[in-house]
This record gives C-alpha cells, structure tokens and sequence, in this order.
C-alpha cells in the first residue's frame, strides 16, 4: 500500500500529466499531416513559439493568465500567414516538397526566436507555486492543474469535431478536400484555419509546459520527436489514436523511470514504437494503407 | 646662434624619437592573462563571479605596478559551457592574444578539454571551480594548478558527517557529466567505506529542465539522506522541485561545494533550509580574512563575494609566481608555483602542494538556515586533501553496483 502511494502514484500522475500535455502537440501535428499529407517538421517551433510568445505577453502585462489567451493567438495568426505563404503552393505537389519546406520553417522559426530573445533559458513562473495532499502524498498544484486544463481542452477539440459544423467539415477535407471543393465549401479557408488552429494548439502546449520545462529555443526540438511517436503510435492522421497514445508514453515512460533510468527510457519507447511498427504498421488506430 | 640650431635640432630629434618610440615601448609593458568559462547558460552564475573577481585582482596588482613592471590586462571568453568551444577559446587567447595565464574554464569536462590545449601550448592554468577528481590525477600535467577543492577533498569531508550526523541510507543523485560522474564515484566510495549504505544512485543530464521521472525511484530506494551533485541553474530546478513534491522535508539533504552560489539561496531559502554543504566560502564565516575579503569585494561590486573568490586567488599565486622566476616563461613560473604559499589570498595564508599542484585550503560544512550558509565545522585541509595520485585513479576498481546491506 506504501508502495503505491508513495511510489506508483505518484508515478502515475506524473504519467498523465506529460501525457495530456503531449497530446495537445500531437493532436495538431495529426490534424495537419490528415489534411495536408505532411509530416510538420516545424511543429515543436511552434510549441516553442508559444512559449517565447507567453515571455513577451508576461513581460508586457505582467499577467500568466493573459499571456495564455494570447500566446495561442499570437502563433495562431503567425501560422495562418506562413501557410498561405507558404504552403498553399505546394499542396498539389509530392508530400517531399512539404517536408522540406517546413524543416526550413523549423529553421528559419528557432534562428529567427534566437535573433530576437537570445540564446539564453527563461523561465515563466507558474501561477500558484503550492503543493497539494493528496491520498497521502504532496502533488504540485501546477502539475494538477496542468492536468486538468489539457485535459478539458482535449475534451472540447473532441467535441469540436464531433459536434459542431465546423469541425465535420474540417473532417470530411480530411477525408476529400476535392469533394468538399465540389460542395462549395472554400477549401482553402478551411486549410489555412486548421492549420493555424493546429499551431495555437501547439503554441498552447508550449505556453502551459513553459512553468515545467522553462524556454530556450531548442525545447521543441526534444518534444517533436515524442509527438511523432505519438502520431505514428496512435495511426498517420488518427485524431483519438493520438491522444490515446500520448496517454500510453506519458505513463509508459513515467512507470519505466522507477526501474531504469529515465535517460534510457527514450531508448525504450523508441523500441516499442519498432515493435507496433513491425506487428501493427498502421497505429493503434490509423486507417489501412495511410502509410502505404 | 650656430649652436643655438644644432640644440634645437637635437631636441627635435630626441622629442620625436620618444613620440614614435612611446606606443611600442608601453605595448611591451602588458602582459595578457584569460578568463575562460560559461559566461550564459546553466553555469553563468560562476563565469561571471570568475571575471569579477579577476578583475578585481588585476586592478589591485595594476594598482601596485603590475607584474614585472608590465600592467596586466585581462581578457575574457565565453565557453558555452561546452569542451569544443572552450578548446577554441583557450587556443585563442594563447596563440592569438598571447595570454600568460589561463583560469577556466568552468564546467570540469570543458577544463579537463583546455587542459589538453595548455598542455599542448605550455601555459600556466589555474582551476578556481571545476570539481571532477581527474585534473589532479589521471589528467595532471606540469602546468595545471587548483584552488578548487575536488570531488576526493570534498568526499573525505562531507561523508563522514553525513554517516554520522545525518543518516546511514544515502541516495546519489548526481549530474550526468564528469563533475558528478566524479562526484558520484567519490562519494559513493566514502560512504561505503565509513558504513553507511548507498541505497541508490542516478544521473541526470545537465541542464535536465523537469526531475520529476527520477523522483519515483528515489522515493522507492528507502533513503535517509538525498545527496545532491549538481550546480547551477540545475541546482535552482531540482530543489524547487523537490520542494513542491514535498522531498525536502521527507529527507535530509547535502549537498556539493559549488552546489549554489550564495546570491542564489535567498531565492530558494524555504526549499534550502535544513540543506548541509560542504563549502569553502560564506559570507556569514567569522574568519576575519574572509569577512576582510568579502567586505572588499562588497564594497567593489554591492554584493556578497562567493566561491568564486579562488579565481581572486589564482591571479595572485601566478603574479608572485612571475615575481619570484623573474619571468613569465611558464616552466619557471610553474616551477616557482610549486610549493609556493601566499598570505593574501581571501582566506588568508595558502600553500601549493608541490606533487600535485593542489592549494591545501581549509573548507567548512554549513547549514542553510533562513537563507543563509552558516558554519557547522570546520575541516583542516591536510586531513582532506588526501594523497597526491598523480597518473593513478584514486579510486581504482570503482562499481556503481549497489551493495545491499542485509
């Protein structure tokens, strides 16, 4: 009983706060690859970007709460140019080309936050720094909240697209832009939207993991590579897939840090993601032939 | 009138002679000297201190004539707290500025990579704060010289009362690079060795931005004891964070020598209070020569002085070593240094041992309370030191494998 109070627990939470946390990354980046075919390579910059964004907004107001309305909003807007920019050219062309362009989005997003902040770590305090009791041990309310808070934004991106008109468009462009075009739906708003609602959810990523993690310009670039993982695991364009699985790393790394170390346990979730690849090359829940 | 031409003339001559002359003849008169080390990033705290108290040191010899008749000047690198950019800089300063002497770097795995390089140049390098055991033994070479105390002294300082005062059930948890590699190995030896048990150890990679996935094995490893190798902005994460998962009050911690500055602790003074640390400085030690230098340094800069006062101390040692060979070749300044003992340094009287270039130095064991280090003893530096293994590993045949204690 000690031993799951003062150690699995514990354990446990940990799990699933990471976990809900790397759903909101990858939750986007599986949104974007369904209706772009692209795997996102500047995903984790806008992550980063929502964080560095969340610096300036709090540096302004003062103000953690303001700062993550605005962060979202700021990376969102950013997003929304880059793609039509950017991307909207290339989306007849061979999934190659938007691979490498956003790589060198990522690029050009992590120099261009080192040329205006610096190289230098910041850090966004949380807004309560208590710990809570709880069922015999002491959980840092910040942890707790993070927790709660991904987990009705989960909620309300799930209802989001199971329940409003937007969301089954969003959906069914998804499914057949082409159809959709045919409708009369214009296509290319609904592109331009989803991708940068994608990034403000990323960008919202950035900003509540900012308190745990601190920024510099190089934070997404650790996160992104978990976030593929997690699109891969859960099955290419699968949105529940995804947050399943991030669910299932958030815990399978937490529990595997009490028996190895936490630095090998990375080694370990890449071997699991060999294994489903092997036995199971669609995800958990990716639609046959996706990857093909 | 003739002569009254050829006076002018010559005095012409002469005035013009020392106005070409003066800017070459006052070059001749500097002598460079470097300090390399983490300027921003995790370890920024000490890189800054070092150049403060560098400098602090330069203008007190510029101020008595410099060294040699040569007034020194000063040039600092930033390391990036990483080996590769520190063996740029350290080749840098030598073969471009032509510095006599190099303090640096910070972080022990860029100092052990500038050692290869003032090895390779012959240039004298003092360490005023890299930990790891291996300078003065597997890496010693003839130029290298320390006011840091190692992983060893601070081993055979800080165990003993950690057995006896703090609890016999120790867990490491230690940075994963050299310094807590070192550090790990250490105190893992000295525990052991006193009877106490070592119920588990860890790294972490510096600069690990969230512990949290440790803490479920150190919670589960039964310990009394935390013992903590980290430093830096790692040091100001981890016990804010073991602080709000509530494992500063559930186990009794102790910590390395430059686990924190002092500017750092008012920050963090609730997670830190109770926290035992081995240390050879505080603002808050009666030593007169301490609190004489400390008042100096705040008087200079507006704030405390810290464990970076060693980089004070190694600009001294190296200028009375310059005095003493008549010279800056670094053979016969490394050779005068040998042995060498100083009564100006900030704490007083130090003396150089000769086979391993280690300064014998006092530490002292303090206790954070409301914010502050306090003294709780004292440790002669003779009776920590240990012996000089230069060429040997001091800990030879070492296992991190736990032995459990039935």
């Amino acid at each position: 009983m000690d031993y799951l109070v003062t150690v699995l627990l514990p354990q446990l939470l940990h799990g699933l706060v990471f976990g809900a946390a790397l759903g909101l990354l990858a939750l986007g980046l599986t949104v974007i690859f369904g209706l772009l075919g692209v795997m996102n390579f500047a995903h984790g910059e806008l992550f980063m970007m929502g964080a560095y964004a969340g610096v300036a907004v709090i540096g302004l107001t003062g103000s953690f709460w303001i700062a993550l309305l605005a962060a979202p909003l700021i990376v969102g807007v950013i997003a929304a140019f880059t793609e039509a920019a950017t991307l909207r050219p290339l989306y007849r062309r061979e999934p190659l080309y938007g691979l490498i362009l956003t790589f060198g989005l990522a690029l050009v997003f992590r120099e261009g936050i080192r040329q205006i902040f610096g190289g230098d770590m910041r850090r966004i305090l949380p807004p309560f720094t208590g710990s809570t009791p709880l069922l015999g041990m002491t959980y840092p309310d910040y942890r707790l909240f993070l927790l709660a808070a991904s987990s009705v934004i989960l909620l309300a991106i799930w209802l989001f697209f199971t329940k409003t008109r937007a969301g089954i468009v969003v959906r069914a462009a998804v499914q057949d832009a082409e159809m959709l075009d045919g409708l009369g739906v214009d296509v290319r708003r609904v592109f331009t939207l989803t991708f940068a609602g994608s990034a403000a959810l990323a960008a919202l990523a950035g900003m509540l993991l900012a308190p745990v993690f601190t920024v510099y310009p190089y934070m997404g670039v650790e996160m992104i590579l978990l976030a593929f993982i997690v699109v891969i695991l859960g099955g290419m364009g699968s949105m529940g897939g995804s947050v399943v699985a991030a669910f299932a790393i958030g815990i399978t790394q937490s529990l595997f840090s009490l028996w190895m170390n936490p630095q090998r346990v990375a080694i370990a979730i890449f071997g699991i993601m060999l294994i489903v690849l092997i036995v199971r090359p669609r995800g958990f829940f990716g639609r046959e032939g996706v990857l093909e | 009138m003739k002569r009254l031409t050829w006076f002018v003339l010559f005095l012409a001559v002469a005035v013009s002679a020392v106005w070409v002359a003066a800017p070459a003849m006052s070059q001749s008169k500097v002598v460079k000297i470097g300090d390399l080390g983490s300027k921003v990033g995790v370890f920024e705290g000490y890189g800054k201190y070092q150049t403060m108290m560098m400098q602090m040191a330069v203008d007190e010899l510029n101020a008595k004539g410099g060294v040699l008749g040569h007034k020194i000047e000063m040039i600092s690198e930033d390391d990036d707290t990483k080996p590769a950019p520190a063996v740029r800089k350290a080749e840098k300063l030598i073969l471009q500025d032509d510095v006599k002497l190099i303090v640096g770097a910070v972080s022990s795995g860029s100092t052990m990579a500038v050692m290869d390089v003032t090895r390779k140049h012959k240039t004298i390098h003092w360490n005023s704060v890299s930990c790891a055991e291996f300078m003065r033994t597997t890496k010693f070479h003839k130029y290298y010289f320390s006011n840091q105390p190692d992983s060893r002294m601070q081993a055979n300082g800080l165990a003993k009362y950690m057995v006896d005062k703090m609890g016999r059930k120790v867990y490491i948890f230690y940075t994963d690079y050299a310094m807590g590699q070192s550090d790990g190995r250490q105190f893992k030896t000295a525990l052991e060795k006193l009877g106490g048990e070592v119920v588990g150890v860890a790294g972490a990679p510096m600069d690990t931005k969230d512990f949290s996935p440790w803490f479920g094995a150190i919670n589960q490893s039964g310990a009394d004891v935390l013992f903590l190798a980290f430093a830096g902005a790692d040091s100001l994460r981890l016990m804010t964070q073991l602080h709000s998962f509530g494992m500063t009050k559930k186990y009794r911690l102790a910590g390395i020598d430059c686990f924190l500055l002092q500017q750092d602790l008012q920050a963090i003074a609730e997670p830190m209070e109770g926290f035992v640390q081995l240390a050879h400085y505080s603002a808050y030690n009666p030593d007169k020569n301490m609190q004489a230098f400390n008042a100096k340094f705040k008087k200079r800069y507006n704030v405390d002085g810290n464990i970076m006062a060693g980089a004070y101390d190694a600009v001294l040692f190296w200028a009375a070593a310059a005095e003493k060979a008549k010279s800056f070749d670094a053979d016969k300044v490394a050779a005068a240094q040998e042995g060498m003992c100083l009564d100006n340094t900030h704490i007083g009287r130090q003396c150089i041992r000769k086979e391993d270039h280690q300064v014998v130095m006092d530490m002292h064991l303090y206790q954070v309370k409301g914010g502050k280090n306090l003294p709780i003893a004292t440790l002669k530096g003779k009776d920590t030191i240990g012996e000089p293994m230069v060429g040997k590993d001091p800990v030879e045949g070492f296992t991190w494998e736990l032995k459990k204690k039935l």
